[in-house]
This record gives structure tokens, sequence and C-alpha cells, in this order.
């Protein structure tokens, strides 16, 4: 048997191969808000269009390593909140902006591997951990800030969320992270955890490890999602992040992260997210009254599982 | 007989499973450069003694013995460290992950903490080529047949440079062709010098590449010889030796009624063009391996998956059934073999499980007519001497109880065929003898009883005529004199003996 030339390339390159009908979708998409709102294509278009895109890219990554580990997680919007009231909270404090940013990032990554600790070593479903979590999680924003406020300096707003394509700039280094990540034994470990936990084991995965890693990630980025939020809106709001749970679940699903563990891709899942967010825009333009567009949301994320589940039940018909 | 020190040893191994000993002092020993085969029927204890030597499990007594060094604690990862890899049935590979990134998993070659690729196309390459695997290497595993996929999985054994092998029914999916190259690949590890445990029901294959071989019934060593001078009736009939005692009941010999089922190339699963016919008053065994579609006949038969014929003819009807609900119409009724599952409510009390498929009959006004219910419970708890308080719940009862359970519930629906699925699978002596009568109490009423049975003297004992299944087909259909245990197990393994028509 020939060596492939590059083992790793050819790999990735077949990852995209099934992805093909999405990337395709996603472009129509954008194409069709492109000529609906030529702004677009200008700097500052852009760096908006991404801004808003931007928090839901992250929190997708975060439930897309939840369903690749063959869990789920309901505690990312409290997270999200939890994230924005800790930058609200902190920023103005002795040790300014950067004290707020490490503080996000430990709270996010401690409460991360605190419950994917709890999961899998007391082998707890990760659906009702979180669930609890969510409500522990609302909680606790809420004593840290009863109401909207806190602060963020004006500086650090203009410089996410201005008129520059900082959040692109961002998400592009979270992929080339990630990419890093996935290409170690631990991360890598992620798709034979959550596809086949027991012949993972056998074969010299720390199973749980693998576990509390990707937990403790997730975590880390839904807590940068709300420090996002919270520069977008200039001040930190405790309940803000609530929408971002079902909408990272949506986005996941649109990208083919299937709900049983190990099945699907990161790339997928950011361009699910990627086309949600550009189908809320879209349907903005258009003129959808605000309730049309939930349900019209929701018809297209049925049809987004529907669609491959029928097409291959047709072809694997005789 | 070779002197040289075994590289892996079992002595005297004791498990049980919830009080249920599996293994009973169990001694093997795999000695560098010999092909060794461990033999017995389903259930005798071979994949408990393999988890025990690969560190999946832990005896209960006895010791797992590394180099002439008893080991404590055993563990998956010492065994790996011992150099012993294990080739299992159920397969370990994740589906989305490429064939070099399975192989590579866990034991990956690294630089700068991440996997390095380059190096392991080479090393992956090196084994792939070894098991003939010419799929490229960056195909997912997801996309290959299952056949295949088994040679991925002895690919990733071989990869962790193993000193001790064992090959849990390796060849079970493979086709001519790749068992043949798994056959030569054996042969060159043993000249290396590696230890090998085969595990197959091939006794051709056991006899073509092993030199020594270990025989477990029932959780002993039946024999632990060289395989030299050994046949395969003699192997036979080591599996299956043993006394029935006065564990079944006199046969019965009673006339057979009207014809009930007649298929011609009747497929469905795994089953394929099977020939078959029974008779009301009968008891027909359905024999061989486990998984060999004897199940995927039953479900056809009774409308749960679908199902195809040339001809068919069940109950009357022209069949075979497009649902359950109009097998159920026709007279056929299913008791699965996980009962657990699929048979119980286990939660509920004995009583509401015993009326879920009555239910919508004892109706009164629309409504639930609690006394007939009452009566209904009574009159079956008597007849199937279920003891003792019917409120009681079903997960409280033992296996027996619980499958008695799962019996009586279709009586009230006056089945006349019942498909039985491994009844008692897991079930004490005491209620295997009840349950027997009661089989043969309902041939005598005149319903065709099909015993689907992993239990060979259970098919020998009280079945009128056994079809024995391997690899999707009936081998052989044997009748009263000619059932016997050597006939269905080496109708079942491929080897003609005396009395299997084949």
């Amino acid at each position: 048997m020939s060596v492939p030339a590059n083992l790793y390339l050819a790999v990735q390159r077949r990852r995209n191969r099934g992805l093909t009908g999405l990337y395709l979708v996603v472009a129509a998409f954008l194409i069709v808000y492109a000529f609906l709102f030529p702004g677009l294509l200008s700097v500052n278009g852009f760096s908006k269009f991404t801004q808003n895109w931007f928090p839901l890219a992250l929190v997708t990554m975060a439930q897309a390593l939840m369903l690749l580990n063959g869990g789920i997680s309901l505690a990312i919007g409290p997270m999200v909140s939890l994230g924005a009231v800790i930058a609200a909270v902190t920023m103005g404090g002795p040790f300014g902006v950067v004290g707020g940013l490490l503080a996000v990032a430990a709270v996010g990554l401690f409460i991360g591997a605190l419950t994917g600790g709890i999961v899998a070593y007391l082998r707890l479903p990760a659906i009702i951990v979180t669930l609890a979590g969510s409500f522990i999680i609302t909680g606790v924003a809420l004593i840290l800030l009863p109401r909207p406020g806190g602060f963020i300096p004006d500086w650090f707003s203009d410089l996410l969320a201005g008129h520059t394509p900082v959040a692109f700039g961002l998400l592009v280094l979270l992929l080339i992270g990630w990419k890093l990540y996935i290409a170690t034994p631990l991360g890598l470990g992620i798709y034979a955890a959550g596809d086949n936990p027991v012949g993972a084991f056998r074969s010299g995965i720390p199973v749980e490890r693998v576990k509390v890693v990707a937990f403790a990630i997730s975590g880390l980025l839904a807590a940068l999602a709300g420090l996002f939020v919270a520069a977008q809106t200039g001040s930190g709001d405790p309940v803000i992040g609530t929408p971002f749970t079902l909408n990272s679940i949506a986005g996941t699903v649109l990208g083919g992260v299937a709900f049983l563990g190990g099945k699907g891709t990161m790339r997928g899942a950011i361009c699910g997210s990627l086309l949600l967010s550009v189908m809320i825009n879209v349907m903005f333009f258009l003129g959808f009254p605000p309730v049309a567009q939930y349900v019209a949301q929701g018809l297209i994320i049925v049809g987004a599982v529907a669609i491959p589940q029928l097409t291959s039940q047709w072809r694997a018909k005789p | 007989m070779t002197n040289s020190m075994p590289l892996l040893e079992a002595r005297r191994v004791f498990k049980g499973f919830f009080g249920n000993p599996v293994l009973k002092g169990v001694d093997i020993a795999l000695e560098p450069g010999r092909v060794h085969a461990l033999l017995g029927e389903n259930g005798a204890g071979k994949s408990t003694l393999i988890n025990l030597l690969s560190g999946a499990l832990q005896p209960d007594e006895g010791d797992v013995v590394v180099d002439g060094h008893p080991v404590s604690r055993f563990s998956p990862a010492a065994a790996r460290e011992a150099g012993i890899a294990v080739v299992q049935q159920e397969l370990s590979l994740a589906a989305e992950l490429s064939i070099a990134e399975n192989i590579g998993l866990g034991a990956s070659p690294r630089r700068f903490g991440l996997i390095d690729y380059g190096k392991l196309a080479t090393s992956v390459a090196e084994v792939c080529e070894r098991v003939g695997l010419t799929e490229p290497l960056d195909m997912p595993v997801g996309d290959l047949p299952l056949g295949r996929r088994q040679m991925v999985e002895i690919a990733k054994a071989l990869y962790r440079k193993p000193r001790v092998l064992i090959l849990d029914e390796p060849t079970s999916s493979l086709s001519a062709h790749e068992a043949g190259i798994l056959a030569d690949l054996i042969r060159k590890l043993r000249d290396e010098g590696i230890a090998l445990l085969y595990i197959s029901h091939r006794l051709n294959e056991v006899q073509a590449l092993c030199s020594h071989v270990t025989i477990l019934k029932d959780g002993v060593v039946t024999a632990d010889q060289p395989l030299a001078g050994v046949d395969n009736e003699g192997l036979v009939r080591l599996m299956v030796g043993r006394d029935a005692g006065d564990l079944f009941p006199p046969r019965l010999e009673g006339a057979t009624g009207a014809e009930l089922i007649n298929l011609k190339k009747f497929s469905a699963g795994l089953a394929r063009d099977i020939d078959f016919h029974a008779s009301a008053g009968e008891i027909v065994g359905i024999g061989g391996l486990v998984g060999q579609g004897q199940e995927d006949f039953l479900l056809g038969l009774y409308g749960a998956i679908p199902a195809s014929a040339e001809t068919s003819e069940i109950s009357g009807d022209r069949g075979p059934f497009k649902s359950v609900e109009t097998a159920n119409a026709a007279g056929l009724a299913y008791i699965p073999a996980d009962r657990k599952h699929e048979g119980l409510v286990l939660p509920h009390s004995i009583a509401s499980n015993l009326l879920l498929p009555s239910l919508g009959r004892l109706t009164k006004h629309g409504l639930r007519d609690r006394a007939a219910e009452r009566d209904l419970v009574a009159d079956l708890a008597r007849r199937l001497t279920i003891r003792g308080d019917v409120d009681r719940a079903v997960q409280a009862l033992s296996g027996g109880n619980q499958q008695k359970v799962a019996l009586a519930k279709w009586l009230p629906l006056e089945p006349s065929v019942l498909l039985l699925n491994d009844p008692t699978r897991g079930v004490d002596i005491e209620t295997k003898r009840e349950i027997y009568l009661m089989l043969q109490s309902f041939a005598r009423e005149g319903k065709l009883v099909i015993l689907l049975s992993s239990d060979t003297p259970e098919l020998v004992h009280l079945c009128d005529r056994v079809a024995v299944f391997r690899e999707g087909r009936v081998v052989a259909t044997l009748a009263q004199s000619e059932i016997s245990e050597e006939a269905i197990v080496g109708a079942a393994m491929g080897v003609s003996t005396k009395g299997a028509a084949a």
C-alpha cells in the first residue's frame, strides 16, 4: 500500500467533502443577503455583520463540543450571562480590563471543568447536570449584578465591537486553536469517547479526562461569548444570554452534528451558526415580523435534520 | 509440547455475576509461538475468560499470571503495557475518524504534543499492508463494510506490537479471501514467537491454524490438550458431552393437527430463502449458533421486520405479515428474549403486566371491567404457577418468574402460534422445568410452539423437529430420532455428523 503524501490534508479534504451541501446553502444565503444589503461588502458592514455572528459562533462551538462528546449543555446561555456580568463587574476594578479578561476565562474554565468532572466521574447524564447548572449559574449572575449595569471601558467596546473586523480575526484565531487541539491525542479522543466510549477505553484513551477537558473548553467559549456581548452592549446584563442555549443547539444541528455523539465536525457547526445568523438577517431584511421569524427558524431546523434522514431512507430502499 | 514459559496464564480463576458462577476454576496457559484454540458453546464462559486475560474484568478468585508473575489489580492499561492485545467481537472503532486515526487511537506518535500524521501514515501503512487493507488511510471507518472494519480492528491490535494476541471470533464477519489473509498472518505471527489465542466456532479453521486446544463447558475446562489426532467430531463431543439429568419432562407423543405455517423461500433480515412448515400440536426448535438469522426469522414471521416469500401461508393467512397487529390478529404471539426491555414493564405489578395485551377486550361500556380483570389475573396466575401477591412489581421477581409473566400475558388472546425467543436464558433450573411443562401443555392443547433456543439440550429433549440455522439459511432439519446434541452442534458448525441430513 502506498503511503499518502500528506495524510493530514487527505483526512481534512474528506471531511470537507461531506459538507459540500451545507457550504453551498450558506453561500447562497450570503449572496442573497449581500444582494439585499450591499453594505455587507464594505469594511464597516462586514464588521457589524461578523460582530452579530461572533457570539453565536462561540456558543455553537461550545455546544458542538458537548454534542461530539455524547452530551448536551443546557447551561450555555447562563454561562454567557455570567461571563457578561463578571466582565462588567471586574473591568472597573483594580485589575482593569486584563483582570476582567482573566476572571471571565478562569470562571468559564472552572465551571466547565467542574460540570465535566461531575458528568464523567459520577456518570450522570450531561443534560441533567447542565440543567441544574443553568439554574445555579443564573442565580449567581443575578446575585453578582441584580440589574443590568457595571462598567466596560469605551475603548474596549470600540476595539471589539467598533468599525473594524476584530471579532472576525478572533474567530479565525479560535479556529486555528481548535485545529491544533483536535490534532492532539486528547482532542481526537473526543470523537472516540463520544462515539464508542467502551472501545475508546479499551484503546487506551483516558475517556474521563477527555470529557473534563472538553467541558472546560466549552465553558471557556461560552464565558468569552458573554464577555463579547458585554463589550457590544457596554454593560453587563444578568439574563442577556438566555436565548443562546437554544440558538447554540440550533446552530450545531444545522451544521450536521449528531445528537448521539462522535458524529459531526466543528467546521460544520461554525457554518451552521453562520447560516442561522444570515437567515435571521435575511428574514429581517425581507420584512418578516419577528414572530414569523421564529416560526420560520423552527421549520428550517426541523427540515435541516429531516432532509438528510429522509434522503438516506429513500436511498436505502432497493 | 513446547517447554517455553507461558507468556500469559490464568490459574484456577473463578468469576461469577450476580451470584451466578460463570467460570469455576479455569486454567489456561498461552505459550509463545503457539496458536491456542479456545472452544465452547454459547455461554460456556469464553468471553468472561478473555475479559479476565485482558484486564477488563478481575477474577473473584485465582490469578492472572504474566511471564510467571501473578499480577494484582490487572487493568486494560496494564494488559497493554504487558503487550497483550485483544481483537474483540464488538468493534472498538470510532466511525467518524479515518482508518489511520483509528488504528493509532490511544497510541499515536506525537511531535510537539500533536499527533505526528507523517509518522502515523508510515507505520499504519505497514500494518495495513500486513492485513491486506488497501483502502485509503484517510477514509472514515464508518464508510467501510463490516468485514473491512474487522480488518481495521485487527490492524489496530497489530499496531501495538503485541506479544500476546487474543482473537475473539475474528472471522465471523470476514469474506473467505479476508479469512485466508488472516490465516497467513496468524501463521507468520506464530513464527515470530507471538502467543495467540484463537476463539472460533469454525472448527475447520481451528484445525487448520491451531496446535493446542482448551475446551470450556459450563465454566469448567473439559479438555486442555494438543489438537493433533482430534477430529472435528471429537471436538464437538468434548464441547457438548453432558447428561441432561431429569431436567426435561418425558417427550410428548401426540398427533399433529392441521398445517399452520408453510413457507417457501422466506427471507427476513439475516434469514434468507427459508423453506419451513409446521403444524398445530408441534414443538419446532430453531437452533444454531447465536446470530445466524434465527431471531430475524421469528421477527419476520411476526411482522416486526419486513419479510418476503415466494409463497407463504401462516395461520390461514397469505402472509408474510406487514405489521405486528395483523400477526396478533391471526393468532401469533411473540415472547422476546430480552424480557426486561421488550417483554415487560418492570416497575408495574404482575397483574398489570398480565393484563396489558387484554386491556382492550376486557371492557364494559368502554371502561375497564375490574371484575373480569381480576378473574383473568387469578386464572393466569394459577395456570402458570405464579406464586404470591400479584400486586408486586415485576422487577422484584426472579428471571424465571419474569419469563413466566412475559409468557402468560399472551394466553388470554388464545394464540394458535407461539414464537419463543430463548425463553430459558438466565432462568434457574426449577423454573426451566416449569416452562418446559408449560410448552408441552400448549402443544397438547393444539397450539404450535416455535422455540428458538441457544441451549442445545433443550432442543433435543423438547422438540419434535429442529431446524438448524447457519449463515442465514436452514442447513439441517432434524426430526425425532435424528435429533441429538452432536447433530445440532455439528450442523451449526458446518460439520456433517451422523444423523445430520443437510
